[in-house]
């Protein structure tokens, strides 16, 4: 009987001491990290269009992944793409698993209070959005529709907000589930950035639809975790660089058709 | 993105296949060493050490896996200051929640031995952990095996949560594949069927097992 | 990097995660008693029915327990509406989950259908009772007595895989507890706390079912 606690003490005291010792020695910065180990880990929402999707080849692109992809090859490192579903946009950065996460994050006050915000590689803005048919001019429109929302997202941040009492919002965990069930008529409408809005429109034109409400509109940045300040300043550096000779506007053409507009920093 | 099924859609399905039987494979072997610990811990005479088998069998017994994968996933990494990735996450957890069910699945295949066989082993005479390799576990292996088939099958399905934190198995394929092809009518059917097609046969495997073991033992099966 | 707990952010939204709680076990007890209503239908009619709707019961049945139950709803929220079904989530989530309870009860309960003596069967013929009388007079009550664990721990199962249904929009613990810590940011305080709130179910669900079992068959009941 005595030698089983002593062999269940003895694992308790190996497994404790396992945890304890893989804690890492938190001498150098992220930015050394990344140039030392010669890799960036950037996480990225690849069921987010146009910031961030996955290629008939079923290889990640979009307007941010490409922005990643300029900004590694700039930094003379190997890139790691670290894909996650949009709640795990945050945690994956807090979480230690990426680096920087450049996937469309909008510059709210909420996000900052965890998180450090580099300046904006671009701007977007929400829409609501439903087929031609639903009549939805104004915000009193909404009462007694469901409206899809995705979560962890500007729109959670925003359209609530701004909804009037009797609407029915509808959560859901990814852009995905949100753009399926406006597709196949469980939600009256949904609410999104007005370029993924786009996207569904184009792929489905026979359901025709349109956005119907503009919500809010937002820049949004790559953000690092609070204390990298060495990584931040370089990343920002590098969209003042590539801001002026015109990089960041050209992958923003390319993929959202519209022109970039003047990004301000802080 | 465009509409519409193409071959390559079936492809990336196919090709997620492989994920969805690795981890679960991953997990069986992890969970069957955790499982065989914990039915023994479950047995022996000194009762803190049954009551720790006990509460690690209610806690993986009687919380959802998905909340688990979100705790383990989103959490333990702030809490432990290490990186947890989505592979390492899902590992870890679909290991103890197999050793959970694995355990108590064994432990009631040990305890459907006769008495009779303990004492005569302890007869001869054996030390209990002799007893318990030598005399009881071959005999309990044999009738775990249908159940322990069965609870494979589980961990297949159990998988699919796997997708909910983004790691691409069978069915994160079929929800990325719904978002670019726009036809959940095609895609999600296909993904059962997959799964059908790799659990069904393991599942009949069980049940034809289970009636060869019943019919030489001579045990009722124990619900 | 250091990480600061915040539980009281919890304990400010733990009205909005009593009523996830409450609304989970209301979405889980509905199904229970519907899928179990569904699980003896199917468990007579696979033993006493024709051939082709035995076909069809087994077909079900083998479909569910070899599909995973999280492409299961899928299917009901996103696939169906292609062809004219479009349920809502709440609907949608029980539908499925009285139909995947429905197939585990069915199969649960024809092993305790077999486990009746065929003398109070056969006892019965010779009363000149009809098929059915002797089910529901004879078989029905003794079965679901010998089964009682097996399906208490696949409700119980049911309970715990609710959860998945977060992901169709359906409102419950966990689809609540998404929300509140997307906004709040903090992730594990409120996993946590969901977790022991599942637990807490799960154990208060063990607890009811004993004494459901000790009123319904211990109280003088012959059989």
């Amino acid at each position: 009987m005595k030698t089983y606690l002593k062999l269940l003490a003895l694992v308790v005291l190996v497994a404790g001491s396992t945890l304890l010792m893989s804690h890492p020695a938190a001498a150098e910065t992220t930015l050394d990290k990344v140039l030392k180990e010669k890799k960036l880990r950037v996480a990225i929402d690849v069921g987010n269009p146009p910031f961030g999707v996955l290629g008939k080849d079923g290889q990640p692109d979009g307007s941010d992944v490409a922005v990643a992809r300029q900004m590694a090859k700039d930094m003379g490192v190997e890139l790691e793409f670290i894909q996650v579903p949009s709640t795990g946009r945050i945690p994956a950065l807090l979480a230690g698993r990426a680096d920087v996460t450049i996937a469309s994050i909008s510059v709210t006050t909420d996000r900052a209070k965890t998180v450090m915000y580099c300046n904006p590689n671009g701007a977007l803005s929400i829409v609501i959005l439903a087929p031609k048919s639903t009549a939805l001019q104004k915000p009193a429109d909404m009462v007694g529709k469901r409206i899809g929302i995705t979560r962890a997202t500007l729109e959670e941040a925003t359209v609530p907000k701004m909804a009037p009492q009797g609407t029915d919002i509808v959560w859901f965990d990814e852009i995905g589930a949100t753009i399926q069930a406006l597709l196949s008529g469980q939600v009256d409408a949904v609410a999104m950035t007005s370029f993924a809005g786009k996207t569904v429109a184009d792929g489905n034109p026979d359901k025709q639809i349109e956005p119907k409400l503009t919500v809010t509109t937002a820049f949004y940045g790559p953000i690092v975790r609070p204390g990298d300040f060495e990584l931040r300043q370089w990343i920002n550096t590098w969209i003042f660089l590539n801001t002026q000779n015109g990089t960041l506007a050209a992958i923003y053409k390319q993929h959202t058709g519209l022109d970039l507009p003047t990004l301000p920093t802080f | 993105m465009s509409g519409g099924v193409s071959a390559f859609t079936f492809l990336y399905l196919l090709e997620a296949v492989p994920w969805t039987l690795l981890l679960s494979g991953v997990a069986f072997l992890g969970g069957g060493v955790v499982g065989l610990l914990i039915a023994v811990m479950r047995i022996v005479p000194s009762w803190p050490v049954r009551w720790l088998a006990t509460g690690y069998i209610e806690l993986f017994q009687g919380t959802p896996v998905l909340m688990q994968l979100f705790i383990v996933y989103y959490g333990a990494a702030v809490l432990f200051d290490i990186h947890v990735d989505a592979w390492t996450a899902v590992v870890l957890v679909f290991t103890c929640y197999s050793g959970a069910f694995l355990g108590e699945i064994w432990r009631g295949a040990i305890q459907a031995i006769p008495r009779a066989q303990w004492e005569a082993a302890a007869c001869l005479p054996l030390s209990f952990r002799k007893q318990l390799w030598y005399v009881i576990l071959p005999q309990a292996a044999r009738i775990s095996i249908p159940p322990t088939v069965g609870f494979g099958v589980q961990l297949i399905k159990g998988t699919s949560i796997a997708a909910i934190i983004g790691f691409v198995e069978l069915t994160r394929a079929g929800q990325l594949m719904t978002n670019a092809t726009f036809k959940p009518m095609i895609v999600y059917p296909t993904v059962a069927a997959f799964y059908f097609l790799i659990c069904w046969p393991l599942s009949l495997l069980a049940e034809t097992l289970e009636r060869r073991i019943d019919a030489n033992l001579g045990i009722k099966r124990r619900l | 990097m250091h990480y600061v707990f915040h539980f009281d952010v919890v304990w400010d939204h733990f009205p909005e995660l009593l009523n996830g709680a409450l609304l989970t076990i209301r979405l889980s007890a509905i199904a229970m008693v519907l899928g179990l209503v569904l699980g003896v239908i199917c468990a007579y009619q696979a033993s006493a029915g024709p051939g082709p709707v035995r076909q069809a019961i087994k077909l079900y049945v083998e479909i569910i327990r070899n599909t995973p139950f999280l492409v299961q709803i899928f299917i009901f929220y996103f696939s169906l509406p292609s062809i004219g079904l479009r349920l809502d989530a709440n609907t949608a989530a029980m539908l499925a989950m009285t139909i995947n309870l429905g197939a585990y009860a069915s199969e649960i309960l024809r092993s305790g259908i077999e486990a009746v003596p065929r003398g109070q069967v056969e006892a019965g013929r010779a009363l000149g009772l009809s098929r059915f009388q002797i089910f529901r007079l004879i078989i029905l009550f003794p079965a679901l007595k010998t089964v009682y664990p097996a399906l208490a721990s696949q409700f119980i199962l049911l309970m715990l895989g609710s959860s998945v249904v977060s992901t169709i929009s359906a409102v419950e613990l966990t689809a609540i507890t998404n929300s509140l810590q997307s906004t709040t940011f903090r992730s594990f305080e409120f996993y946590f706390v969901a977790t022991g709130m599942y637990l807490v179910m799960a154990l208060g669900f063990r607890a009811s079912f004993i004494a459901l079992y000790w009123l319904v068959f211990q109280r003088g009941r012959g059989a």
